[in-house]
């Protein structure tokens, strides 16, 4: 579980906090007067949305201004304009400031070295995966002991920046790993740092993820704002229902499908569930993970939002697990049956089939319960144990969701 | 990092005769898996958590679990052969730190291997985990693991295998690693079609930091003499495999792989699967990214069942693996490694991959579907084949779903104002109910039907009450009451002497009529027309009892007898009724009601003398009577579903409790008002001795 932060959240919030020096910047809506103002201190500022999207997605949008009154229009339009399909949270103006270098820094946890790591780069401004090789170093920091600025300054000498520029950057290049540790945070990237030959350094562009597992993040104290996402109102009532509690999972992406409404247990096998409905032609309408033994009342609520947003226009309801360690087949199963004949009631009837594999604690219960339900409201189903492998499962139901359609069109056709 | 590793082959990880520790063990998840790894391979010595000191997780036929405080305290009072090697923390993610810093301070002499199950453990915490354990020298696995299994030597740790880790995992040579845990049991399930045992199974761990990566594992495997080739599930995210793949190249590893690489359907629409997402690690961490590393060291495209043989000779003399696109092809995948490297299989193949269902009710949605989309129900492994046949295809009762019950009722409720029993408020059962109604909806869950109902469980009560101040029962009240008892403990001991034997008998004759009338599609147990053929299920049934008396006699063994019919206040009299009994068959004659258990009950005892299972004539007791009464109360909510049949097979010993703990108040009032202090004493002089003074 991680949190994305942007440039906007680190000038407001931890900036001045870490004492890592970044240019002055106003936030829209901004009166006239202040825009006027600061830009004649600063001469010329530059106007940004406010957006957790790439560098590249916001490029286009991006302008800088030295009239204030062009300043002011650009504010209102960069804050309505969407970028990717997403809606800036609004749009502010940042000072622009001089740069003999731009450097690139980002401080993340790293699979290689399994520890936090320090990749810094003297072409600083563009996107880090482009720069070659021999032009960006990367050195592991040790969790216990941090950044020393002497590490730092090594770092930036072997890319070619001595003198005070150098002594400057490394200094914030420590303030840098101090927010990174003190925040928990699992990245932090600065891209680029503006660095003048006379020692000045400005972060001006930013953006980090937080760990939302570790207790610093929770105990920062600060309110960050809300981005508006693309996330689909069922993943969003989802995602809310999953952060309610710690017990089960609750979590799904929805894939744009159209046929298959997948009640999936276990990370590894909703992934290789979801990846066989997509390649046999089964348009799974999300993929989903709701193991880790979920109680009784906190899987028929999960499963009542799944039906909420996609029953009505699925063509088969698969539920479908490997064989479960800890999960209790009989009260998910009882709870997804219950959740499905309140459905009923309040919907109306539906007789799209049902296809079940399962195996784990409480199996033959678990399946008994939701048979009743089943016959009760006159569904079609099969049922599987764990000795049919969960991917020809998914399989079957593939071709079946594709069988029944198939029929539909002729029924219609006729 | 620079991981040196404690352990050199994958027998390091795990073998027979290590010896476990479990943080946090009285917690939900680690009790219960420990429990089932204890009956499975008897390994863990103890375990610790916090407050809980001094409490023992019992097993049946294995050792039980003695819990400690911290771990230290568990060092210090195990014996120095039981102190553990291994250590599984299943701690919360805030205590997870703490808890392997204790281990690490205090186990720096026996333990060798921290396996971290814990979820949701920071990303810092995790590195700081993998630092502490480098700088003393202890292995650690996880975060997240599901754990580790080593198949020949039948032990785990963890939960790998679930319930019943023998029945996935058979020993043989592939080692199996897996980034999800559920995999490694899915993949061992899958192995089997192909003939191919398993030497390992372990649980990498999900986390973005996985604290022993795959390189390090791959390397114990090629150590390993009993593996003969490595299974991997891969997932996106992190450079794992790609040091893999660099140190199997570096190293010139021998022992072939077979890889399997998820994910590849959620690139581009932006969802975070596996490691992927949580570590910034660059490019080349993506599913497809990993899918062409592993094709580009096997140097065999990957595979496709209908291609097996024309890659066979690369396969062979290249000697490295290859790759599959679908889970289910890791079975022709191996057949063919296998066949192309010249190994003998594991074991004769099981279990072929194939469609089994176990429950078809498609109905007319079958006239939709072409004739192969149309499964039949083919023989169902056991035990499940039987509790299919028990839960399932016996019609009778529901079977309710188990969940946390603490705090939690469906049989009463308070709002504050209202107490209800079943949702039905104690208030108006008060002003317009009866005792015994309201004690029926408690037991039952629903409300009685029928108003005679009521007036036959009054007088099964009365029945129940009391049968003589002779009966142990009342015996256990008057002992109580002299030995100068309050009246609940007289109570609890007329409690405390009733039993399987005196008054328990009802529920065995429950469960005669529920084996004999749950086949029979009987509805209404009022009905006279029923159109059971009782004589001929009765004769059925003493044909069976009489078959296995005699085998029973011919082995010297005893048999069960059939219950609630004769009592010992009429054995030795000529007389074919119990006076209770009669009393509720009267009145059910008088009023016009009929009880079809009733009336076979009578058929039974006829018929038992018909057959010669016995030469005496035998009566229907009272026990049966009240089985019969209740069983006619309940046997509509077992068809209808409603309850389930282990709750009413205990009705009848329940109504008889209650009858005569009642009873035993009498008895004890009696006693207490009357009786003299210790008059219930048996004289030193009426004692028999049956042993010789020994000193």
């Amino acid at each position: 579980m991680s949190l994305k932060v942007g440039e906007l959240g680190f000038l407001k919030e931890l900036a001045s906090r870490f004492q890592i020096p970044a240019p002055d910047f106003v936030v829209e809506p901004v009166a006239q007067s202040v825009v006027k103002e600061k830009l004649e201190k600063w001469r010329s500022g530059i106007i940004k949305p406010d957006i957790l999207a790439g560098k590249r997605g916001k490029a286009g949008v991006i302008r800088t201004v030295t009239d204030y009154r062009e300043a002011v229009r650009l504010l209102k339009q960069v804050a309505a304009t969407e970028i990717s399909g997403q809606q800036p949270r609004t749009a502010y103006m940042v000072q622009s400031v001089p740069a003999d270098w731009e450097v690139f820094s980002a401080i993340t946890y790293n699979s290689r070295l399994l520890g936090p790591s320090l990749t810094v780069s003297l072409e600083g401004g563009v996107d880090i995966e482009a720069v070659d090789e021999s032009k960006k170093m990367t050195i592991p920091v040790g969790v216990f002991r941090g950044l020393n600025a002497y590490e730092a300054s090594e770092v930036l000498s072997k890319l070619g920046l001595e003198g005070r520029p150098n002594a400057t950057l490394a200094r914030c290049l420590v303030s840098q790993w101090d927010m990174f540790i003190s925040t928990g945070m699992l990245s932090c990237e600065i891209n680029p740092w503006r660095v003048t030959a006379d020692g000045q350094a400005f972060a001006c562009d930013f953006k980090a993820t937080f760990d939302q597992n570790n207790r610093k993040f929770r105990d920062l104290g600060i309110r960050w704002p809300e981005y508006p996402t693309n996330e689909t109102p069922f993943e969003e009532e989802m995602k809310a229902w999953a952060a309610s509690s710690y017990r089960g999972q609750a979590h799904v992406s929805d894939l744009g499908g159209k046929k298959i409404l997948p009640i999936l247990f276990g990370g590894g096998a909703s992934t290789i569930i979801i990846e066989t409905l997509t390649q046999l032609g089964g348009d799974p309408i999300f993929l989903s993970d709701f193991g880790g033994n979920p109680p009784y009342d906190r899987m028929k609520q999960t499963a009542a939002i799944c039906f909420k947003h996609h029953l009505a226009t699925a063509s088969l309801l698969l539920i479908l697990g490997g064989k479960a360690n800890n999960t209790r087949i009989d009260v998910t199963f009882a709870a997804i049956g219950d959740a499905l004949q309140e459905w009923v009631d309040e919907h109306g009837p539906i007789s799209i089939p049902v296809v079940v594999g399962r195996g784990g604690p409480g199996l033959v219960q678990g399946f008994a319960h939701l048979k009743e339900t089943l016959d009760n409201l006159s569904m079609p189903y099969v049922f599987f144990g764990p000795d049919t492998p969960i991917t020809m499962v998914a399989a079957y139901a593939a071709e079946l969701s594709r069988a029944g359609e198939q029929h539909d069109e002729k029924g219609d056709a006729a | 990092m620079m991981i040196v590793m404690k352990a050199k082959s994958l027998e390091d990880l795990l073998k027979k005769g290590d010896r476990v520790a479990v943080s946090n063990i009285t917690g939900r998840e680690a009790s219960s898996v420990s429990y089932i790894s204890q009956v499975y391979c008897n390994n863990i010595v103890g375990g610790w958590s916090l407050a809980k000191a001094g409490q023992t997780i019992s097993v049946p036929a294995a050792d039980d679990i003695p819990v400690f405080g911290q771990f230290d305290e568990l060092l210090a009072q195990l014996p120095d052969e039981r102190k553990p090697n291994k250590v599984v923390v299943y701690s919360p993610p805030e205590a997870v730190y703490g808890d392997v810093k204790e281990v690490i301070e205090h186990g720096k002499n026996c333990v060798e291997t921290i396996f971290v199950i814990t979820e949701n453990v920071s990303v810092e915490v995790t590195a700081k985990l993998r630092r502490l354990c480098n700088l003393d020298h202890f292995d650690i696995l996880g975060c997240n693991t599901l754990g580790v299994i080593n198949v020949h030597d039948a032990v785990r740790i963890g939960a790998v295998g679930g319930d019943s880790p023998a029945e996935a995992f058979i020993p043989g040579s592939a080692c199996i690693i897996s980034n999800s845990g559920n995999m490694v049991n899915t993949i061992a399930s899958y192995l089997q079609s192909a003939g191919l045992g398993v030497s390992y199974g372990i649980a990498t761990g999900k986390d973005p930091l996985i604290l022993t990566p795959i390189k390090e594992l791959l390397r114990m495997a090629e150590h390993d003499p009993r593996t003969r080739l490595t299974v991997l599930y891969i997932e996106p995210g992190g450079v794992y495999e790609l040091e893999a793949v660099e140190m199997a190249r570096a190293e010139g590893f021998q022992k072939p792989i077979l890889v399997y690489v998820a994910g590849s359907f959620a690139e581009g629409t932006g969802i975070s699967l596996g490691h992927a997402g949580a570590v910034v690690d660059g490019l080349n961490t993506s599913a497809s990214a990993k899918m062409a590393l592993f094709d580009d060291y096997f140097g065999v495209p990957v595979f496709h069942p209908e291609d097996a043989k024309e890659i066979m000779p690369l396969l062979a003399e290249l000697r490295r693996g290859l790759r599959v696109n679908t889970l289910h092809d890791l079975v022709s995948a191996a057949s063919t490694l296998m066949e192309a490297m010249q190994w003998d299989r594991d074991m004769i193949p099981k279990n072929p991959l194939v469609l089994r269902p176990w429950i078809v009710g498609l109905g007319s949605f079958t006239q939709r579907l072409p004739s192969h989309l149309v499964p039949h129900v083919d023989t169902i492994i056991e035990p499940y084949g039987s509790l299919i046949k028990k839960y399932i295809h016996s019609g009778l009762g529901h079977t309710p779903p188990r969940q946390s019950m603490r705090n939690a009722s469906h049989a009463s409720s308070n709002d504050g104002v209202t107490p209800r029993i079943y949702g039905y408020s104690t208030l108006s059962m008060m002003k317009q109910g009866s005792f015994i109604n309201s004690m029926l909806l408690c037991w039952l869950g629903h409300p009685v039907r029928h108003a005679f109902e009521t007036r036959l469980v009054d007088m099964c009560l009365i029945a129940a009450l009391t049968n003589g101040p002779g009966t142990i029962s009342a015996q256990g009240a008057k002992l109580s009451a002299s030995a100068g008892n309050g009246p609940n403990t007289a109570m609890m001991t007329t409690l405390g002497t009733i039993g399987e034997v005196h008054g328990g008998n009802g529920k065995v004759a429950a469960k005669l009529l529920v084996d004999v009338f749950a086949n029979t599609g009987l509805t209404d147990p009022y009905h006279r027309d029923h159109g059971i053929d009782l004589d001929k299920l009765a004769a059925k049934f003493v044909s069976e009892f009489k078959k296995t008396k005699s085998a029973a006699k011919e082995a010297g063994i005893d048999y069960s007898m059939v219950p609630c019919l004769g009592h010992p206040v009429f054995n030795t009299e000529k007389v074919n009724y119990d006076p209770r009994e009669r009393v509720i068959s009267t009145y059910l004659e008088d009023q016009g009601y009929y009880n079809v258990f009733l009336d076979f009950y009578h058929r039974l005892a006829a018929e038992l003398l018909n057959q010669q299972a016995t030469n005496k004539v035998h009566a229907v007791n009272v026990d049966a009577a009240i089985t019969c009464v209740l069983m006619g109360i309940v046997w509509p909510l077992l068809v209808e579903k409603k309850i389930s049949v282990e709750r009413a097979l205990d009705l009848p010993f329940l109504l008889f409790a209650l009858g005569r703990v009642a009873g035993g108040a009498g008895e004890y009032l009696d006693h207490r008002e009357c009786g003299t202090n210790m008059d219930m004493r048996v004289p030193v002089s009426e004692c028999r001795a049956l042993c010789r003074g020994r000193d």
